[in-house]
């Protein structure tokens, strides 16, 4: 089945919600950390099932409590700008003005149940739920942050969330949604303070390569969008946890991640012959390295490579190569002076396993389902491994080029990924 | 030096001046008693009583019966003093903000408006003195806005039951004490009426007089005074009259590129207030001395200066002439010159009379006498228009920066309320504890007709506690507001 016409959301309402109280004459510098990231949108949807509570939320219940929100989070309702007065860089630096402009939200709605939608597994499930739009062509005008509230014909309720990478990372978004869902039911959370991110450290020389994690891409004007060579798709699956612990059994004892990463590596690989899937990019998020701020980028990204053709190369020894032999980039992706695209320079997995998405509680209904997928993504394509709703399982997200979105599905209902015990 | 020195001579003179002509009753009385007392003390106590005994019992009658009878006939044709027990203000809430940058954002992100109209707006908006504060109904956060009916009357709902339940809080009156309610909102009149409305949510009487005022402009609030003001004459000693101003944005949102007719969407905010009138002096805070009321619109370029009407393309707008500074000017003028004998001491009427005379005298080689309103009035609520109306009328009333504050600051952290932003300034003025017991202020409203309302009120009693629509902010008062907002 195809998302299509009516069968999607219809029905676009859009409206601004902005801080309760005024900010002032605030700007909030993005670090290079930050900057690395300009051309990437998270795209997260979390789903409630029909009943009582989720009946009580109207619109303006919902957007009730984000006034005050955005008063601790006012560089979300901010609007990017590039510093006049830098006439050595060229273009200038960009940085956001905390001008209240505000977030955008938009009320759609579906003709089919929440249930029925959420078994259909054809792709693009998750666009339809996330307001689509990128930062520019006219970045003062342009929202950082859009929240979609889609009603289902059964009473149930999906909220997507696309935010722009450059104001923090999942697991800074994920806590920030988290904290309204709190001011939502009615406690009054603690926000740590915004910092400014520290000064610009010295650049990489400019004749410098570039990392291997990343590509450059450019000059990037002020539509800040990858240059797209073919269209891309969003596939999610479920991989259970029995399914899980039968991999693991059966192929290599390491971590779900890596484990779940070798064997989409490996089918990759596979479609994509003759064409060699040698070096991916694996992107981290790692919460005990955090430092505490609210909104940052601080995801560790890194590569690995292999020697031989994935394809040909045991799932085991890939995952053992993903868990010990990543290279470390991070520092060096943020001094990188030019504008670059991280998710899908090469193949990417992401590893969500320790973001709290299920955190999001409206009133005290936990979502039934949560799903993160990502807007901007490079040609070679990104993987995201996320907790699914026990936490048990895992709950994959491939974006990849529409073509090949086929063959993976074939691909997968043959593997062990999705065969049940 | 010599035309110096006597020009500090004339100010030195002036406050003697004044003492004396506005007590020329005493001047002249005081004298005479001591005159009689002296001439009586001369006769001596024998002979005057000899006299008063001569005289025969008609005359003493009359003359003790006529004196009483006119003061009697004097008291009972006098109208009634109208009093203001309380009166409340709609209090904005932070949900309904509507910062610059969203304002612009908006206008930008929905097609209907072209590039010049943005750029237009854009001016507009930075140099109009409003503030990032000011709010708009829940309907228009939409792009594009909703102008419905239903999104109108919750608007008209929000603002005029939470002022209501503000008042009735304030003057701890119960519903079935009112007996008069009067509202004013200009551009939205649905079926059944505002006043309809208040008298179903709050179950009022059934003998309860109501009148809904509709498309009587931005002075409206004034009018609504006024009439509550004469039905109150007529009504019952001691009744209750409810007057509620309002006006409603939600459905006159201009969705067309007329630039003249842009204006209002910039400038308009949402707003209300309610005040309870009574004959009933006790518990009162203000009394109401005077309402003077004039109207311009005999004259085609008056009548036309505020004009709804449709555009090219069938939006339907208000269109602003480019003349509606002259036009204010000239009827600020006819006001103030019927109000000027009502409210001047005497000083300043006669030295206006003397100036009026010499100039037609000497055929205007002297410059017109503006009297100083200073001395009839120590607060002023002017209407808080826009800018330029207030710069206007601080220029031709010779009004200083501190006397048009509450204007300014009200324009800025309100926008244009309309009919009761006189009420916000109002409370300016007493949250920030300037308001004293034997105050008069002078309220000056403007709108569409056109017509200039101005009233008169005196304080008995300022306000006690610091509630009310400016609590959350009035320690950040006053701002200077730029020129050119930057943004």
């Amino acid at each position: 089945m195809v998302f299509d016409g009516e069968e999607a959301a219809h029905g676009h309402r859009l409206s601004t919600v902005v801080p309760s109280s005024v900010t002032g004459e605030t700007n909030y510098e993005l670090s290079d950390a930050d900057l690395a990231f300009k051309l990437h949108y998270l795209r997260g949807v979390y789903y409630y099932a029909a009943g009582d509570v989720v009946r009580g939320l109207t619109t303006k219940a919902l957007k009730d409590p984000m006034f005050p929100w955005l008063d601790a989070y006012h560089p979300v309702a901010g609007r990017v700008r590039r510093a006049d007065d830098d006439l050595q860089a060229a273009p200038p630096r960009p940085y956001i003005k905390c001008n209240d402009c505000g977030v955008r939200i938009v009320e759609a709605k579906c003709d089919r149940a929440l249930d029925d939608w959420l078994r259909d597994d054809a792709p693009d499930r998750l666009t339809h739920l996330c307001y689509d739009k990128v930062l520019g062509p006219e970045l003062f005008f342009s929202p950082l942050l859009y929240v979609q509230i889609t009603k289902f014909k059964c009473g149930g309720m999906a909220l997507g969330f696309s935010w722009a990478h450059l104001i923090g990372d999942v697991a800074s978004a994920t806590s920030c949604f988290n904290i309204w869902a709190q001011i939502l039911s009615g406690k009054k959370p603690d926000v740590s303070s915004l910092e400014p991110a520290n000064t610009p450290r010295d650049h990489a020389p400019a004749g410098a390569p570039p990392p291997r994690s990343v590509k450059p891409v450019g000059p990037i004007e002020d539509h800040w969008l990858v240059p797209a060579g073919c269209a891309m798709a969003c596939y999610s699956f479920h991989v259970t946890e029995p399914a899980l612990r039968r991999l693991q059994q059966q192929l290599s004892h390491a971590g779900s991640f890596e484990l779940i990463s070798a064997l989409l590596w490996q089918t990759v690989a596979k479609i994509r012959a003759p064409k060699e899937v040698n070096t991916v990019t694996v992107v981290k998020t790692d919460m005990s390295a955090r430092s505490g701020k609210s909104l940052a980028n601080e995801q560790t990204i890194g590569y690995v490579e292999t020697g031989s053709s994935p394809s040909k190369t045991d799932v085991a020894e890939l995952a053992a190569l993903l868990s010990k032999s990543q290279a470390i980039e991070t520092d060096a992706v943020a001094a990188f002076p030019g504008d670059v695209i991280i998710y899908g320079a090469n193949l990417t997995f992401v590893d969500m396993e320790q973001v709290a998405a299920y955190g999001l509680e409206l009133k005290g209904q936990r979502p039934a389902h949560v799903e993160y997928g990502m807007g901007g993504v490079g040609e070679e394509g990104a993987v995201l491994v996320q907790p699914d709703a026990d936490g048990r399982g895992r709950f994959v997200t491939a974006v990849l080029p529409k073509d090949e979105i086929p063959s993976l599905r074939a691909a997968l209902a043959t593997t062990l990924l999705l065969r049940d015990a | 030096m010599a035309m110096a020195s006597s020009s500090g001579q004339m100010k030195r003179l002036k406050p003697l001046y004044q003492l004396a002509v506005n007590n020329i009753l005493a001047v002249v009385t005081v004298p005479l008693a001591v005159a009689v007392v002296m001439k009586v003390a001369e006769v001596g106590p024998e002979e005057v009583l000899a006299r008063a005994r001569s005289l025969q019992p008609l005359h003493m009658f009359l003359a003790a019966f006529v004196p009483a009878a006119a003061t009697a006939v004097y008291l009972m044709l006098r109208p009634r003093a109208v009093y203001m027990v309380d009166y409340a203000c709609f209090r904005t809430s932070p949900n309904c903000r509507v910062p610059f940058a969203t304002f612009l954002e908006h206008s930008r992100v929905w097609p209907g408006f072209d590039e010049r109209s943005v750029r237009f707006m854009t001016r507009l908006l930075e140099r109009s003195g409003l503030g990032e504060e000011t709010c708009l109904p829940y309907a228009q956060h939409y792009i594009p806005p909703s102008r419905d009916l239903e999104s109108s009357r919750a608007e008209v709902e929000l603002v005029v039951f939470s002022a209501i339940d503000d008042l009735l809080a304030k003057t701890s009156i119960s519903p079935d004490d009112i007996d008069i309610v009067v509202v004013n909102c200009s551009l939205f009149a649905p079926t059944p009426s505002f006043t309809d409305m208040i008298i179903n949510r709050y179950k009022l009487r059934k003998d309860v007089r109501n009148v809904h005022l509709s498309g009587m402009g931005c002075s409206a609030g004034l009018i609504a005074v006024g009439l509550a003001r004469n039905l109150l004459q007529v009504a019952p000693m001691g009744a209750h009259a409810l007057v509620v101003s309002t006006e409603t944005i939600t459905p006159n949102y201009y969705m067309g590129q007329e630039r003249a007719m842009l204006l209002p969407n910039c400038l308009f905010r949402m707003g209300g207030a309610a005040v309870l009138l009574s004959t009933n002096g006790a518990n009162a805070r203000f009394r109401l001395a005077r309402v003077v009321r004039t109207l311009t619109g005999a004259k085609d370029g008056a009548y036309h200066c505020v004009y709804q009407e449709e555009d090219d393309r069938g939006n339907v707008g208000i269109n602003l002439s480019k003349d509606l500074m002259s036009i204010a000017g000239d009827a600020l003028k006819a006001n103030i010159t019927a109000m000027g004998p009502l409210v001047l001491p005497a000083s300043e009427q006669l030295l206006f009379a003397l100036s009026f005379i010499a100039r037609k005298v000497l055929s205007g080689r002297i410059k017109p006498y503006i009297p100083d309103f200073r001395t009839a009035f120590e607060h002023f609520c002017i209407h808080a228009g826009g800018r330029a109306v207030i710069d206007e009328l601080q220029r031709s009333l010779t009004l200083s920066d501190e006397q048009v504050e509450a204007s300014r600051m009200t324009l800025h952290r309100f926008g244009n309320t309309s009919s009761s932003s006189l009420w916000y300034e109002l409370a300016y003025v007493e949250a920030k504890g300037r308001m004293r017991r034997g105050d008069r202020v002078w309220m000056i409203g403007f709108g569409s007709g056109f017509k200039c309302n101005s009233a008169a009120w005196e304080c008995i009693r300022p306000a006690s506690n610091a509630g009310g629509p400016w609590a959350a902010c009035i320690h950040r008062y006053p701002v200077h507001i730029p020129d050119v907002l930057k943004h």
